[in-house]
């Protein structure tokens, strides 16, 4: 999958003078994989990378760094075929020279690529030419990278570790440098150990969205703010949930002990509900249903729950066993409470309507 | 997507509340609730049956854990018409068709992804690295399959979408609880 990026990049070498070809291509199989990937339309979430070329600089820089939306990604077909055709090398022989370097170090560790020269490639694309195309290169990989969202992006991020620790220190700075120089292009902050280069793009971006959603999570889930770290955050939340859903077998339990008849009124009720507000509707819809029903308490016993429930007659003790630390639940209740008063005349009426 | 686009996702309280509640009686209704000598096991599982996908159906098919489970109800014929009496009521029959094909395709893409992990254990145990990061990462990845198999169709959704659906999950959780809880304390109350 990202041979197929990669050979985007080797295609449009080819078309740059010959001498700057090294023995770096071997993926000149894919140009068909190519061909659809790039007459492919962009994914629904991605915005036009290439649109961002022509915003001016600091709103750029702003937008990828407060996004955490894949706003780097996808160019649109067009702009490929745009930009293979400005492909510029400024001098072949730096980038012989950078390829047989890099060739050496980046084997070792590309030991998971298909095609590690593409990669290669991709890096000294980026050393070679100074930050224009570096960036709309980038955009390239990144087609391949929303559409196929899978785990691959886990080998890569593995990748990029190695390969940002032993390249981005030497020329990080540089790198920085000269991104601010060229005004009309996209510009990224590379921080020291950390890539401009694509994957590394899409993986930053890609952790930040999960980074928001976490917290978001955090705090919906109570009790989650103060801990840190993702493992235990995901172990409260999975017992967080786990509990919601013993909840509901344990309460959908205790209705099947209550009204065995809880539809026979219903469709009465139901015509009479106007649209006021829920819990002042529960006791006229559940009261004259329950009140002929409660000699079914004597099934309670057959119960196999892990609360050893009996709480019909107790039920502020079951009540308690239910609620752990939710705030929301309790206001329902307690809001529940103060309609329940206003309305038991009423139900009394209908009491002796039945 | 911008954070601020997950907030509508999560609609007031009061009226996914009320929506759910109507739905939830729909389908009780449709239960076979008339047989007077239902097991209670029984009664609690069309409780809970209903529930469930009143809940989902609340929904309007937008979540992917809320499709999943009404497709996984679907496909039993002996409920169906409960599925098809709470869908049904928003004229959301054709969505109930809709949702075969989108099992297909999850359980496509399960197979690729299954393949795609049984190739990357192979390659994890050339490299068991016992750096601290790879530690976390494992202790990650095991909470986040147990998360998946938690949520229904969870299996099929990678990790941003794992996220947001826990998400819509947990609340839609929620106001299942309260409204049964409500429903059980009325009840109690009648007791009284």
């Amino acid at each position: 999958m990202e041979s197929k990026a990669g050979t985007a990049e080797t295609r449009s070498k080819l078309t740059a003078p010959d001498g700057a070809e090294v023995t770096a291509f071997e993926s000149l199989q894919f140009t068909d994989e190519t061909h659809r990937l790039i007459s492919a339309p962009p994914t629904d979430n991605a915005s036009s990378f290439t649109a961002l070329l022509e915003l001016p600089s600091p709103q750029v820089v702003e937008l990828l760094h407060a996004s955490d939306s894949p706003k780097l990604i996808a160019a649109s077909p067009t702009n490929v075929e745009d930009f293979k055709r400005n492909f510029h090398f400024p001098s072949n022989t730096g980038l012989i020279e950078r390829d047989r370097r890099f060739s050496g170090e980046t084997n070792n560790n590309n030991e998971k690529r298909n095609s590690p020269e593409s990669k290669n490639l991709s890096a000294n694309l980026e050393k070679a030419v100074k930050s224009e195309p570096a960036e709309t290169e980038s955009s390239q990989p990144l087609v391949s990278d929303p559409t196929l969202e899978t785990r691959s992006i886990k080998r890569k991020d593995r990748e990029n570790k190695v390969k940002g620790s032993t390249k981005k220190s030497k020329t990080a700075v540089n790198e920085s440098s000269d991104d601010a120089q060229k005004l009309p292009y996209v510009h990224v902050r590379a921080r020291r150990g950390q890539g401009t280069d694509s994957h590394s793009l899409a993986e930053r971006a890609r952790r930040e969205k999960i980074n928001a959603r976490m917290k978001l999570l955090q705090e919906l889930v109570p009790g989650c703010n103060k801990i840190s770290g993702t493992a235990l955050v995901l172990d409260e939340i999975i017992n967080h949930v786990q509990s919601l859903q013993r909840q509901v077998e344990f309460l959908s339990m205790r209705l099947a002990a209550v009204n065995p008849g809880i539809d026979v009124n219903l469709d009465s009720i139901l015509t009479s509900e106007s649209g006021s507000p829920m819990d002042s509707n529960f006791p006229s819809l559940v009261m004259p249903v329950m009140w002929p029903e409660v000699q079914g308490n004597g099934h309670r016993q057959q119960y196999q729950h892990e609360w050893h429930f009996d709480a019909l007659q107790q039920p502020v003790w079951g009540r308690e066993e239910v609620c752990n630390n939710y705030i929301t639940p309790e206001n329902s209740l307690l809001t529940y409470d103060t309609s329940a008063n206003s309305v038991t005349l009423h139900a009394n009426q209908l009491k002796m309507e039945l | 997507m911008p954070l601020s686009s997950l907030k509508p996702k999560m609609r007031p309280h009061s009226s996914l509340k009320q929506e759910f509640l109507k739905k939830w009686i729909m389908g009780l209704q449709r239960c076979s609730f008339s047989k007077k000598n239902m097991s209670i096991l029984e009664r609690k599982k069309a409780i809970k049956f209903s529930a469930d996908i009143a809940m989902a159906s609340a929904r309007n098919g937008t979540t992917c854990w809320s499709r999943s489970l009404i497709s996984n109800a679907s496909k039993e014929g002996s409920d169906i018409h409960v599925v098809e009496q709470i869908l049904g009521s928003e004229s959301d029959r054709p969505a109930v068709e809709n949702k075969v094909p989108t099992r297909r395709a999850s359980v496509c893409k399960k197979i690729v992804k299954r393949s795609c992990r049984i190739r990357r254990r192979r390659r994890r145990r050339k490299c068991v690295a016992s750096a601290p990061s790879s530690i976390a990462k494992h202790l990650v990845r095991k909470r986040r399959e147990v998360l998946k198999s938690l949520i229904p169709g969870g299996e099929f959704m990678n990790e941003i979408c794992l996220i947001e659906e826990t998400l819509d999950y947990i609340t839609s959780l929620r106001v299942q609880v309260d409204v049964m809880r409500s429903l059980a304390s009325a009840s109690v109350r009648a007791s009284e």
